[in-house]
């Protein structure tokens, strides 16, 4: 599978991390492929949308995207490593797929319930942990990238709660139905060990493992990603022991 | 929803950890491996868990959470105070987000705020107690019901509280040392065992203090465990053979490996709600994980009780203010809408003979 966006490269600027540059490897193409997925979901909303501003606001996200998913190539070329990307790999298409679904529907709110909810709450948790183990420009790009991701949910907020006011019943249920689809399979790409084989981004074997070597782990990750989910429920309003139950069903 | 009072707790092992994530991933489920159960806890923000309805004998409802804190029992020592601290605050701000008229505050929740109460977040009409008055009640109560089950006179016992300078184990104190016979008081912080010495001696009572157990000169035939620790891990060294000994601990005071066999252990601070109690989802036996039905921690009884007195007030705040008058005024309180002394028991089951007092409703 071809990478989406060819990077350009540069000589390598290696550093002290070169004893770890496949677990960062690994973890950058992740990330990059996380970045690119969410590029082409906001342009398909771009596409969805009739708003001239609303067009306008989405297609800025994705080229945002775009840039979060460059940074991440540059920062694999200073300590050596080639960063690819697949989208197509299974769990981020299935991910994919939920969206178009969301876009087949034409359902504006249920494109920011599962972009701007759940996929990115699983960046901005994950890259906050990665940005505060990750050494020099590598950690400070996750921790910055994070806090943009941030943003975008920060945006997102006003018109869900909005949204969420004018049918509590009706959007709870939408929110449920969606975490169900996308949730469970961001779940089985957070669980300790890819039981059902390769994930189709990481180089080699899986990096989960690794990641202790690193100071992170796969439990760590995960945790603070459905930690990071369960706020961003919270903040919508819908009711702390309804979405406990909802996370604690998922997949492990 | 009217939220008359919130109940803040936390589970005081894995295995009653495990179990509240089981009831909320459903019965369909596989109940998760204890380890994935310990990676994910820590990482649950505190949160309401169930609701619970309450009946009163004289025919009050109330309605009210069950807000988990999710403190890992594993991380209940002084290393992660600041941490479980951050976590009962926003466990208490779940509660006034809620609208709860009355919180109470159970285990350690109420060990780290009673003396903090400034911590608490913005309170607006929502009012805290510790509960530690109503649990002071029952361990009382339970005590005095084993010396009259067992035919023990209490007046000429010698009373060993371990942990006698925390709010429960003085409100303990000022009950009990004018009814028995000699006082032994053991806490780490002497100059609070100091005071509390000076206090009870002024009222005539005969008082030894120690900061170490096996310093005290005379054996205790009656003891109180109400010491804050972090796992059932006391010895209590040198008490009578025969001692009666209250375990009024969460999580529990003395450690398995405590060989006491001629020692008549009982837990004691729990209370039996008889007009009923029902929890959404159906959270009975896992949150209560007592022999009996609809047993309670005095401390969260307090909150539930002030709630159908509709007295929506602080009941029990700070440390060591409980005296027998404010603890006679609870019972009053808690007898009116049908909350007693739980039938007592300990690892082994049942106290034999404890069930009299309400067996017609306490084995329902």
């Amino acid at each position: 599978m071809e990478p989406v966006i060819e990077v350009n490269r540069s000589p390598m600027e290696c550093t002290s991390v070169s004893i770890t540059a496949p677990i960062w490897q690994d973890i950058l193409a992740q990330a990059m492929t996380g970045e690119l997925l969410a590029a082409m979901n906001y342009t398909s909303l771009s596409e969805m949308c009739d708003d001239p501003a609303e067009i306008a606001d989405a297609l800025e996200h994705a080229q945002g995207e775009r840039g979060h998913a460059a940074a991440f190539a540059a920062e694999g070329r200073k300590i050596g490593v080639d960063v690819t990307n697949n989208v197509d790999a299974k769990h981020w298409k299935r991910l994919r797929e939920a969206f178009l679904r969301c876009i087949a529907e034409r359902d504006f709110i249920a494109c920011l319930i599962v972009q701007e909810i759940m996929l990115e709450s699983f960046a901005v948790a994950s890259y906050s942990r990665v940005g505060k183990v990750a050494p020099g420009t590598l950690g400070k790009t996750f921790a910055r990238i994070a806090a943009e991701e941030e943003d975008h949910v920060d945006h997102a907020m006003s018109i869900l709660r909005a949204e969420r006011a004018r049918d509590v019943q009706r959007f709870d249920e939408k929110v449920h139905r969606l975490h169900l689809d996308v949730m469970t399979t961001l779940a089985q790409m957070l669980a300790k060990e890819c039981k059902d084989g390769h994930c189709e981004v990481c180089h080699h074997t899986c990096v989960k493992p690794a990641l202790f070597d690193i100071s992170l782990s796969a439990a760590e990750l995960r945790g603070a990603s459905l930690q990071q989910y369960l706020k961003t429920l919270d903040m919508l309003g819908i009711p702390g022991e309804v979405t406990l139950a909802w996370v604690t069903q998922l997949p492990v | 929803m009217n939220v008359d009072f919130a109940l803040i707790g936390h589970q005081e092992s894995w295995r009653a950890a495990a179990d509240v994530i089981a009831v909320l991933r459903g019965p369909e489920r596989t109940p998760l491996p204890d380890d994935e159960i310990k990676d994910i806890l820590p990482w649950i923000p505190p949160r309401a868990v169930c609701h619970v309805d309450v009946g009163s004998i004289a025919g009050m409802q109330a309605c009210g959470l069950y807000i988990d804190s999710f403190i890992p029992p594993d991380r209940l020592e002084a290393a992660y105070v600041h941490e479980n601290i951050a976590r009962v605050r926003k466990a208490a701000a779940c509660a006034i987000k809620a609208g709860a008229k009355i919180v109470s505050l159970g285990g350690f929740s109420s060990i780290l705020i009673e003396g903090n109460f400034d911590q608490l977040p913005e309170r607006n009409d929502t009012v805290f107690t510790t509960g530690n008055t109503l649990t002071v009640a029952f361990i009382v109560q339970g005590i005095k019901k084993m010396c009259d089950l067992e035919g023990r006179d209490l007046s000429q016992s010698t009373l060993l509280i371990v942990g006698a300078t925390g709010d429960v184990g003085s409100g303990c104190a000022r009950c009990l040392a004018p009814l028995v016979k000699r006082i032994l008081l053991g806490a780490r912080n002497v100059e609070r065992l100091h005071r509390l010495a000076a206090e009870l001696q002024a009222d005539g009572v005969q008082v030894e203090l120690a900061a170490h157990l096996q310093r005290f000169l005379v054996a205790a035939d009656v003891v109180i465990c109400a010491a804050s620790l972090p796992s059932p891990s006391l010895l209590l060294g040198r008490v009578a053979p025969d001692a009666l000994i209250c375990d009024a601990g969460y999580p529990k005071n003395l450690s398995p490996r405590a060989e006491m066999p001629g020692a008549r252990v009982f837990f004691g601070g729990l209370g039996q709600i008889t007009g009923g109690m029902k929890f959404a989802p159906d959270f009975n036996g896992v949150l209560n994980r007592h022999p009996f039905p609809d047993v309670v921690h005095g401390c969260l009884l307090e909150g539930i009780a002030l709630a159908l007195e509709r007295r929506f007030e602080p009941f029990s705040q700070g440390r060591g203010a409980i005296t027998p008058q404010r603890v006679e005024e609870m019972e009053i309180i808690a007898a009116r809408h049908g909350i007693y002394l739980a039938p007592l028991y300990n690892a082994d089951g049942p106290v034999a003979n404890s069930l009299h007092c309400h067996a017609e409703w306490s084995t329902r």
